[in-house]
């Protein structure tokens, strides 16, 4: 060691410590760049290790006042049973100059941590959500020291020759009280603080390894810009990890909701101008025309018939649609069919203004426009191929020319179109498609609460569109567009609104899979008692119809005859109902981690679908380990005892070898799985899981990556390119590359709904 | 940076070469327990527009439980997304790589974990041993466990020496830090019953941020004391726990656990030493979280200040819960010499509203040694019906001719054996 180099950085930064504790006290401490990252930089040892005993018991005090009538004695918790006390390790050979530097600006740490922990502690989490530790390298540390030197050297009036000794001295003298605190935690006694970090929703998510490294830090801060909207993890569960008090669910393609952006205000740079703005057809009547949509060509092949009433540009329309059955022919045959699916049984308020349509006391246009449904786009252009961006930024615009997906333009504007690309999961694409259908129907972009008429087609066109923004976890931009629909209840929102368009014909338009995706939308906004409330109107009136079925009444209650088949019939599609419905409340109860009624629900739905009882009680079981309840009956374990294929009790038996940490024989589970069912995606992965868990990186990445080449339709699924990428990332630092490889390997089979997150390459 | 530069320009070998780059990377993984995948169900019926397209997709998804895709939690594990929050009793694993980035053969490896908490360094490798070759694009592989016993700020030390091939030794060393949190509240309170017996209540929250299962929460007792946990109704077969049947504790939720404690034998009759502090036991928490990820602490001894009982104690054996009303019931008084001296004692009871006394009053005990008792049984009735508190009993030291009074030494329940005509 360099004698004359060597002292200089330590007095010196002690020296700094000096003027950092009397700027804390002054000046907030974010308003200093450097001092805050100097902070940073520091390792600082155990800050609560300094917290006197007598600051403990005051905050208890009070907290007990506020928290007990009856006071309570704090207690100390000594940690496990089986800890040894050991000796304060001599700073060892490793822990040379470096670290002893490090230690010293750890005690000027700690001092200003007593001052403002709150701060100190409210900031740390915001940072490194990675699983992987984030290194604090050495290199850089001395750099900040030198920088500080640097800085703040001019100030320091104290000489340096003399101190060179101080810091081992400080170290030795700082350690034997700490050291005597060692075997019993005096954690128990300081109430107020750690809750108040409870309390505050993230506080303790991201925590603990902080990242001080420059380089990093930049990846960092758009995250830290908008910690609500956009979460970098992929999207994965995250039910029973540490939850995440900030949507948890939210925005598994959060680049794409960082909302503002992909609502475009109006059309003018939409990717397709020529087709989304065509010149006005003139086939379409003046009616028509008086919208002041640009309506579409879509129609134009089809709008060949001339126009003949006002009401008619609606039902013309409707013509269009392969699917859409003519609207003065069917009106003659009110299929059972329908009945069976449309049924529904409105609100008092509504019922009546059907009621009154349907006796012609008042015609449709004098009704209050509040009353009505009067949906319209509310963002016209979410075009975009994460996938292919990706390609362009890592492989080059070449590699990247070579994406073909299908877009919105590719395809038949119609129906037919629309389920191709739903079905090569090109579903942006798809939603681009729905929204220039709707355009084309008046509800497009800005129509919305412009009076309007709906048909089957246009709400089921609105299902689809939101849907797949769901299933886009696109969740905010399903809402606003939801937002108009309200309750889902409006008079035209029934057939019985449009007797002329629908003569006969009752019941709800909208169609039943639409309300039961209306009703789990809030609980992917954070809003799970929303969904609960409305999850629970739904099932009352499956319940009530059902009943009414039973009754020898027709569904909504009226005195119909229905013949045995089809009350049978009937029967048993509202017994279905009501199961989905069941399902969607035990899932929403088990995001909101209501074990005990969320199982109950599962229970209850075995009655519904028996054929699902295995996959229900595995379920319940893996539920049960979640939370390791072992109470006779209804064990994981017991689970596993029942009748059953053996793959499945195979399968079950690894989770419970899991969750008892015994990872050897979770993989011989896992592998007998593979005996039996060699291309089982499941049982593949998560032997490969076990692998890592069991020092074996190399096999386990081996496994997965022959799996992902090998047979890519079942293997580039994104829980599955999760684990890979992560193990890339543990293997070395040449993991880029390998991931580049896996998004051309995607790039060629997935749409542009693929979630690129999966492959952690941003 | 120039002055980094400067710095290792003045340093020895190991961050002279921490500038260029190294021939081993080395990588550290937290290894929480994996999770399960949930997917999002979006379903739709046959007769919508998409028709079965919507379940196609879902049956084709690999991480759908088949047979039931509107399921939510499949079977499909996934590995740790972030470092998570690491609580005081739980075990720390992790994952340490170290890789072979270069393309030589590099030589004498050691790779060693510490962990510095604000207390101590603990070595955490399975092996000290140095490995003597690694070839390029293989990793050295290890995974260490360590129980958590302190909280605050711990850092994980990874150092990795290693020779190259022209016989270079080189060093480097990575830190990672991370805050151990406090997973539990526990506060206590002791009520003291008018026999010897001495009830703990414990409340137990959670303050972490995801559910625990309580899968043990008991009570250790000090050599003094047995004890019996109340937490659990007996009906006629088993015995089912009052928190019900799956017994998880949601983020902040507190949980109230009831034990009772009676001294020995042995100690309780030197009643009168069980005085001032006294050490009652320790509390023994053992909890789970996701897929059986374990914790346990426990808590410091558990203190409790024995209530006074002045010079003499008089305490009940016996008395029954219920009476009837204007028929004399039986109770047996401890009577116990709690002082330093020798008493001769004189009995004396007083009537109250309620409670009348049967025999004489005024009677000799005669003479208590320290640390001595007897007992007496006395008679008592009642002329008011409802719960009567019993009091009214005097002892007379005759030596120091000093009095002590006990009222409200316990209650009894009065209850009229008749059924009136009227009712």
């Amino acid at each position: 060691m360099d004698s004359s180099e060597a002292p200089a950085p330590r007095p010196v930064t002690l020296a700094i410590d000096g003027a950092a504790e009397t700027l804390e006290a002054s000046v907030p401490p974010q308003t200093d760049p450097t001092e805050d990252s100097f902070r940073e930089e520091s390792i600082d040892l155990d800050a609560e290790a300094f917290v006197s005993p007598q600051d403990d018991s005051s905050h208890f005090e009070s907290l007990k006042d506020k928290l007990n009538d009856q006071m309570m004695e704090s207690v100390m918790i000594s940690d496990s049973p089986n800890s040894e006390e050991e000796d304060v390790a001599p700073i060892d050979s490793l822990l040379e100059q470096n670290e002893e530097e490090e230690a010293k600006t750890t005690d000027g740490d700690t001092e200003e941590r007593n001052e403002d922990v709150s701060t100190a502690s409210a900031a740390e989490p915001e940072e490194a959500s990675e699983a992987l530790f984030k290194e604090e390298s050495e290199e850089e540390k001395i750099v900040q020291v030198d920088d500080k030197r640097e800085n703040v050297a001019p100030d320091d009036p104290k000489p340096e020759a003399p101190k060179t000794q101080e810091p081992a001295l400080e170290i030795d003298t700082d350690m034997p009280p700490k050291d005597e605190a060692v075997p019993v935690c005096t954690i128990f006694n300081q109430g107020v603080l750690p809750k108040a970090q409870a309390l505050i929703p993230d506080g303790f998510q991201p925590t603990l390894v902080k990242s001080p490294s420059f380089t990093i830090g930049n990846t960092e801060t758009p995250n830290k810009l908008v910690p609500q909207v956009c979460q970098p993890s992929p999207s994965l569960s995250k039910f029973f990890t540490e939850s995440s008090a900030v949507n948890p669910a939210s925005d598994f393609f959060d680049s794409f909701t960082t909302s503002t952006s992909f609502i475009s205000i109006s059309n003018p740079n939409a990717e397709s101008p020529k087709a989304a703005a065509p010149p006005e057809s003139p086939l379409l009547s003046a009616a028509t025309a008086a919208e002041t949509v640009p309506t579409s060509t879509y129609f134009t092949p089809v709008a060949t018939k001339p126009q003949v009433s006002p009401v008619e540009p609606m039902s013309q329309l409707q013509t269009v649609f392969p699917s859409g059955d003519d609207p003065f022919g069917s009106a003659l045959i009110t299929s059972d069919l329908d009945k069976r699916y449309d049924a529904w049984l409105p609100s008092d308020d509504t019922r009546k203004v059907l009621i009154s349509v349907a006796t012609q006391q008042i015609s449709p246009v004098q009704i209050d426009r509040e009353q009505l449904a009067m949906p319209g786009l509310k963002f016209d252009n979410l075009q975009g191929d994460a996938v292919k961006d990706l390609m362009q930024r890592f492989l080059g615009d070449q590699a990247a020319m070579k994406r073909q997906v299908l877009s919105a333009n590719s395809v038949e504007q119609n129906f037919l179109g629309l389920k191709r690309l739903i079905s090569t999961k090109n579903w942006r694409a798809a939603v681009d498609l729905t929204g220039r259908l709707l355009t084309a129907h008046g509800q497009g972009y800005g129509k919305s609460g412009q009076p309007t008429n709906h048909t089957t087609d246009s709400l089921q066109l609105w299902f689809v569109r939101l849907a797949l923004l769901v299933k886009l976890s696109l969740f905010q931009n399903a809402e606003l567009e939801f937002e108009p629909f309200g309750n889902l209840d409006h008079p035209n929102l029934y057939y019985e609104y449009y007797p002329t368009v629908y003569p006969g014909r009752r019941g709800s338009m909208v169609p039943f899979s639409m309300r039961v995706l209306h009703a789990e939308l809030p609980q992917y906004l954070q809003k799970p008692q929303e969904t609960l409330d409305r999850l629970h109107r739904i099932k009352s009136v499956c319940q009530k119809i059902l009943s009414n079925l039973q009754e020898g009444l027709a569904e909504d209650g009226s005195m119909m005859n229905l013949t045995q088949d089809n009350r049978l019939a009937s029967i048993q599609l509202w017994r279905s109902r009501l199961s989905r419905v069941m399902y969607s409340m035990a899932n929403c109860l088990l995001m909101m981690k209501d074990y005990v009624l969320a199982v109950e629900t599962y229970h209850s739905i075995i009655e519904y679908e028996p054929e699902q009882r295995v996959q229900l009680l595995s379920g319940i079981g893996r539920i049960f380990l979640q939370v390791r309840a072992e109470t006779p009956g209804v064990t994981g374990s017991d689970v596993k005892t029942l009748p059953r294929p053996p793959k499945t009790a195979r399968s079950n038996t690894a989770f419970v070898y899991l969750s008892q940490n015994n990872y050897a024989d979770a993989h011989t589970c896992f592998s007998s799985v593979l005996k039996l069912d060699p291309k089982n995606p499941v049982a593949n992965n998560n032997a490969a899981v076990c692998l890592l868990y069991l020092g074996r990186l190399k096999e386990s990445l081996g496994q997965l990556e022959s799996l992902v080449h090998k047979d890519p339709a079942l293997y580039l699924h994104e829980s599955v390119l999760f684990n890979l990428t992560t193990m890339y990332e543990l293997e070395s630092s040449r993991s880029t590359q390998k991931k580049q490889a896996l998004l051309e390997a995607t790039a060629c089979r997935e749409g542009d709904s693929f979630n690129v997150q999966c492959l952690k390459l941003v | 940076m120039q002055v980094k530069g400067q710095a290792s320009a003045a340093d020895k070998m190991e961050v002279n070469q921490a500038k260029q780059e190294h021939l081993l990377a080395l990588k550290v993984m937290r290894l929480t327990k994996p999770t399960l995948f949930t997917n999002m169900p979006v379903t739709c019926e046959d007769r919508d527009l998409p028709g079965d397209l919507f379940v196609r997709l879902m049956k084709d998804d690999p991480s759908t439980v088949k047979g039931a895709e509107t399921l939510i939690l499949g079977e499909m594990l996934t590995l740790p997304q972030n470092f998570g929050n690491i609580f005081l009793g739980e075990t720390f694993s992790s994952y340490i790589s170290v890789h072979n980035d270069s393309n030589q053969v590099v030589k004498d490896i050691l790779v060693k974990a510490d962990l510095q908490t604000s207390s101590q360094r603990l070595n955490l490798s399975a092996s000290n041993s140095a490995v003597s070759e690694l070839k390029p694009e293989c990793c050295i592989d290890d995974v260490i466990h360590h129980e958590v016993k302190e909280i605050g700020t711990h850092i994980l030390v990874c150092a990795v020496s290693y020779t190259t091939q022209t016989g270079e030794k080189l060093y480097f060393r990575k830190f990672f830090k991370f805050q151990v949190l406090k997973p539990l509240d526990v506060k206590t309170k002791f009520y003291n019953a008018e026999t010897d017996e001495v009830f703990l209540e414990a409340q137990i929250q959670n303050i972490t941020t995801s559910p625990m299962f309580m899968e043990k929460v008991s009570l250790e007792p000090s050599l003094m004391y047995n004890v019996t946990e109340l937490n659990s109704v007996s009906s006629s077969s088993e015995s089912e726990s009052t928190f019900g049947r799956m017994s998880y504790l949601q983020p902040l939720d507190t949980r109230q656990y009831l034990y009772c404690l009676k001294p020995k034998p042995e100690f309780a009759e030197k009643a009168g030493v069980i005085k001032g502090v006294t050490v009652i036991g320790k509390l023994d928490i053992v909890w789970k979280t996701n897929l059986g990820e374990r914790g346990r602490l426990q808590t410091s001894q558990l203190q409790r200040m024995a209530p006074g009982y002045g010079d003499v104690r008089l305490s009940l054996e016996l008395i029954p819960d219920t009476v009837s009303l204007e028929e004399p019931f039986d109770i047996t008084c401890k009577i116990t010499n709690c002082s330093e001296r020798t008493m001769d004692l004189v009995l004396e009871m007083c009537n109250t509203r309620s409670v009348h006394w049967c025999g004489v009053s005024g009677r000799q005990l005669g003479k208590l040694t320290p640390n001595a008792s007897l007992s007496i049984p006395l008679k008592l009735l009642s002329s008011v019906q409802g719960l009567q508190s019993i009091s009214g009993l005097r002892l007379t030291d005759t030596f120091l001719k000093r009095t002590y009074e006990y009222d409200d030494i316990a209650q009894v329940c009065v209850v009229c054996p008749y059924t009136s005509p009227e009712s």
